[in-house]
């Protein structure tokens, strides 16, 4: 089988992220610090050869880098100052891009000015059909209440929900395929039996919940809670949004005690704390895992700070019977959260929700099929 | 006065690198003010593609010669000869001029670099202007060091018949030599190489010893060094010393032994090894209970000389006058503390190799069997004869070398000593798993190869692959490193881990460095005034540098670095007359004497 070697490959990478891998002299110390690495998905180092000698076929189908959580401890003591753990992460959003098909990912991870030109204008478009759809001029009712669905026509705004997050999740489906395919498919030297798929795929939805390969990084248990702290509760919202915007976005005055105010809180907390903690870290970029940032690393828990604290102000203004603030401050909740929906759920920085338990399902897989197959090549011929 | 030369000078952009790098602004201010110079360009200036806008420039300035500055001046060349050329100047007319190259490169330095400039101007090879004055030398020599390199300077220069100080900081010669078992790739006893040396400079009529000294100033000029000596109060007279050891028997206090590196306790009135040189006791004020507490005195009771041990005595200073100074101050060993991973301090059975060195030789702890550490009844963990004999081995390359995190640079012995320590294990436990975990492994000089070979041979596991960390697990220590051929990660259960830690300067060189006004490098190694041609001599005329204090290297060449330090100073001593150090030369000397000898204003006067 012919190897492409593209000999420019580890320039272009670049403009994903910044580690200087052409340092490297291989003596192996990233990988055998790393607590997560294993035989058969030895990282980093691997992943810096391939990058050093181009082979960008190869790299496309690493399922590597969804397996390390970063937790800094290879770039600390890289004695080349190579820092592999940035490495992984650039291959991360290269990994990404590679695998949306439509391109607009590779576009978003290498101009910030691209990414913000996008927010910018999807954020202006949901301003103006507000000004031009809702009407401002409604007040509360005679107990106080502000009816926000009757301010914007909530079939309205369903139904553009609805279509919004189809056409997402068709676009993070179809990337998922494509990295199925060019993790399980492409790669000749492992067949999966079908049933594996079944027997694998648990696992996979238990470290999705738990992230629980995140804790065996040591010494960063408090990163790992914060991190799944945040992971939970917009993967709350999320389900909140798609699947019971009836239930969550109401017009009633819930008891504080009902459970879609105590959720309603929960994923406001974990939102705020933990997107406030990890912007300030990048900010002082202290600790090895903060010290280079992408854009996308920043944008990404701004604008969830800004969803998480327009909501919680709605709320409060809702509460409180200003009919006027709510109504500005929906408007700014939508205008932020679209943006922030349409180009990171599938083409940036949160599509790794998806991707991580992916890469680790088909990395299972592998590890399982491969022993199978060992097992069968060993077995006494009768 | 048509055919007046008329000086371009350009200054590469390189020079503004660093913060304390040569002050610029004078430099063009210097360069503005000579009359040969009628144009200054400085870096950026100029776009550095368009030849044909600079000819214009030299020729409407009537400019006939070039001086390009900088560090690497160069790379810039080719451009300004085709300026000139279609300028319809001579293309040959152009002087490069490194300021590196003479080591100006701090701010401190500000004035050579204009004397450097001037030389370039002038047209006057900055060698030839810049040549020290000459002085008488007296015929002494101090060598500071009394390692290896320093006993084989000591010895070249008082075997021509020149008198030398050998001075040491402890109470006998012989440096970190004396402390290994062998040497590579002979396997040669080192004690049996050294020691002898070691003699014959003890017994040398024209050598004197002053162990137990450190050197704390220096005064005057090349070819007349006035040296402040500090003499330690040995507590016991050399001169009547008889060394019975009856006093060291009776001591009752005890401390780490220096020459073992810890792994035996000594008394505090010791001799550091059985054949020290001067084989006199001395008496550690620092472990000593009459020093300390003001009360016992048991070595004097048993001293068989009377007045032998004085424990009153005071350092003492002495001026000695010298006309040389041979440097040869060694290194230090890394501290493998510093990196945590590698359980260094935390687990009894991970040893320096320095430690394994003294663990392997026959007046070890252990008398040369391979023993792990076991706890006393104290807790302390110990070498004993008891302990088991560790069933295998991890060696670990580059502690503290190659790497960014402590030293970038290559220790240079850490390969072999390690393929040494391998087969030393080999030979005393030949059933023992021995590994081996390097980077690349550097077998350079002459027989390292084969050596490396031959270890292979043995049945040493060679590994490439860095170990990352050492942890204990069930009694035993897990080594856990990538094996890079193999694409895979190896965890390797041993007994017992030896961490090839690499050199460095030593603590107190800037110290050095400051007293005998020479240079550090980056890497804080002593600086040769040429790496490549003079590697002994330094910008300070009369201070000669050997051994490893000038950089890494391995016994033969330090030994090949002390005799040539020698013969730099016997030149000196043959001809009675020593150079000035091109330190000690005025800039505006250099100046003045390039502008007498400039074939520029012979051309201009006929």
């Amino acid at each position: 089988m012919s190897t492409r070697v593209d000999p420019n490959f580890s320039k272009k990478l670049e403009a994903y992220g910044k580690a200087d891998w052409n340092e490297c002299y291989h003596c192996g110390n990233c990988s055998a610090i790393c607590p997560l690495t294993e035989d058969g998905f030895l990282f980093p180092r691997k992943g810096i050869r391939a990058i050093q000698m181009g082979l960008k076929d190869q790299l496309a189908g690493y399922v590597d880098p969804w397996l390390c959580y970063y937790c800094g401890e290879c770039t600390d003591t890289c004695p080349r100052d190579a820092n592999p753990g940035e490495m992984m992460m650039t291959l991360r959003r290269w990994l990404t891009a590679v695998y949306d098909w439509t391109g607009l990912s590779g576009l978003l991870y290498r101009s910030f000015r691209a990414h913000m030109a996008f927010m910018i204008v999807l954020f202006l478009g949901v301003i103006a059909s507000f000004l031009v759809f809702a009407d401002f001029s409604i007040p509360a009712t005679s107990e106080g209440l502000v009816e926000i669905n009757a301010f914007a026509p909530s079939e309205l705004i369903h139904e553009i929900d609805t279509i919004l997050l189809l056409a997402l999740m068709f676009f993070l489906v179809t990337n998922i395929l494509n990295m199925f395919i060019k993790v399980i498919i492409m790669d000749k030297s492992v067949r999966v039996p079908i049933y594996l798929y079944f027997v694998k795929v648990w696992e996979a939805i238990f470290h999705f919940g738990t992230q629980w390969r995140f804790s065996k990084c040591e010494e960063k248990r408090w990163y790992w809670f914060l991190h799944w702290f945040l992971m939970s509760s917009y993967t709350l919202m999320f389900i909140f949004i798609i699947f019971f915007l009836d239930w969550f976005q109401t017009d009633v005055v819930h008891p504080w005690y009902h459970p879609q105010r105590l959720l309603g809180y929960y994923v406001t907390a974990g939102i705020l704390i933990s997107t406030v903690y990890f912007v300030w870290n990048r900010i002082k970029a202290g600790k090895t895992i903060f010290k280079f940032s992408h854009h996308s690393d920043y944008i990404f828990p701004v604008l969830l700070f800004l969803i998480a604290f327009t909501g919680i102000l709605i709320h409060i203004f809702r509460i409180s019977g200003m009919a006027q603030a709510t109504y500005i401050t929906y408007m700014l909740h939508l205008a932020v959260e679209v943006p922030m929906v349409t180009t990171f759920v599938a083409f940036s920085k949160w599509s790794h929700l998806a991707y991580r338990p992916m890469g680790l399902f088909f990395a299972n897989l592998k590890k399982a099929a491969l022993q199978k197959q060992y097992k069968t090549q060993l077995a006494p011929a009768t | 006065m048509s055919n007046a030369v008329k000086t371009g000078v350009y200054f590469c952009k390189h020079l503004n690198g660093h913060p304390d790098s040569i002050r610029l602004n004078e430099l063009y201010a210097f360069a503005e003010g000579m009359e040969e110079v009628a144009q200054i360009w400085k870096a950026g200036d100029l776009d550095l593609l368009d030849h044909r806008k600079l000819a214009q420039v030299i020729s409407a300035r009537g400019i006939n010669r070039i001086v390009l500055a900088g560090e690497k001046p160069g790379f810039i060349q080719p451009m300004f000869s085709k300026a000139m050329a279609a300028a319809g100047n001579d293309p040959a007319q152009i002087t490069s001029v490194s300021f590196t190259e003479q080591n100006a490169t701090r701010q401190k330095d500000t004035a050579l670099a204009k004397a450097i400039l001037a030389c370039a101007v002038l047209d006057v090879p900055f060698e030839l202007a810049a040549i020290p004055d000459e002085v008488d030398v007296n015929p002494d020599t101090l060598v500071i060091g009394g390692g290896i390199a320093g006993i084989q300077a000591a010895l070249e220069i008082a075997n021509a018949g020149k008198k030398v100080f050998l001075l040491e900081r402890t109470g006998t010669i012989g440096g970190h030599m004396a402390m290994f078992d062998k040497t590579f790739p002979t396997l040669d006893c080192a004690a049996c190489i050294l020691t002898p040396k070691m003699v014959e400079v003890g017994q040398h009529p024209n050598i004197e010893l002053m162990t137990y000294c450190e050197v704390k100033g220096v005064d005057g000029i090349p070819g007349n060094y006035k040296v402040s000596i500090l003499k330690k109060a040995r507590r016991v007279n050399l001169a009547t010393c008889i060394g019975c050891g009856n006093c060291s028997e009776k001591c009752p206090a005890k401390a780490p032994s220096e020459f073992d590196n810890g792994t035996t306790l000594r008394k505090a009135i010791y001799i550091p090894f059985p054949q020290a040189v001067p084989n006199k006791y001395l008496i550690d004020a620092e472990s000593c209970t009459y020093v300390l507490n003001g009360k016992c005195g048991v070595c004097v009771k048993f001293c068989p000389v009377e007045n032998c041990i004085n424990l009153d005595e005071k350092d003492a200073m002495v001026d000695i006058n010298v006309g040389n100074i041979i440097v040869a101050t060694g290194f230090q060993t890394f501290d493998p503390k510093r990196a945590e991973q590698y359980g260094y301090g935390k687990y009894p059975n991970v040893l320096t190799s320095l430690e394994f060195e003294r663990l392997v030789n026959a007046a070890g702890p252990t008398g040369g069997f391979i023993k792990s550490r076991t706890q006393d009844k104290k807790g302390n963990w110990i070498f004993t004869d008891e302990g088991a004999e560790p069933k295998s081995v991890a060696l670990i390359h580059c502690i503290g070398s190659r790497d960014h995190n402590y030293n970038k640079y290559c220790s240079r012995v850490c390969c072999m000593y390690s393929l040494k320590l391998a087969h030393l294990v080999k030979e005393k436990i030949p059933k023992a798993e021995v590994y081996e975990f390097y980077i690349d492994m550097r077998a350079f000089g002459k027989g390292y190869e084969e050596f490396s070979e031959r270890i292979k041979e043995e049945g040493v596991h060679l590994i490439r692959g860095r170990t990352a960390r050492v942890e204990e697990k069930e009694g035993k220590l897990l080594v856990r490193s990538e094996e890079i051929y193999e694409e895979r990660i190896m965890e390797t259960k041993v007994d017992m881990v030896v961490l090839s830690v690499g050199l460095e300067a030593r603590a107190d060189a800037p110290e050095v460095a400051r007293m005998l006004g020479i240079d550090q490098g980056e890497e804080g190694w002593f600086v040769e005034s040429n790496y490549l041609t003079e590697p002994t001599s330094t910008f300070s005329g009369g201070i000669t540098i050997a051994g490893v204090c000038q950089g890494p290297k391995d016994i033969p060449d330090t030994v090949a670095q002390g005799s040539a330090a020698a013969s730099r100073v016997l030149q000196t001593l043959m001809r009675g007359k020593i150079r000035l150090g091109i330190k000690d030369l005025p800039p505006e000397k250099i100046i003045e004497n390039a502008r007498q000898i400039s074939p520029l204003k012979m051309e201009v006067e006929s």
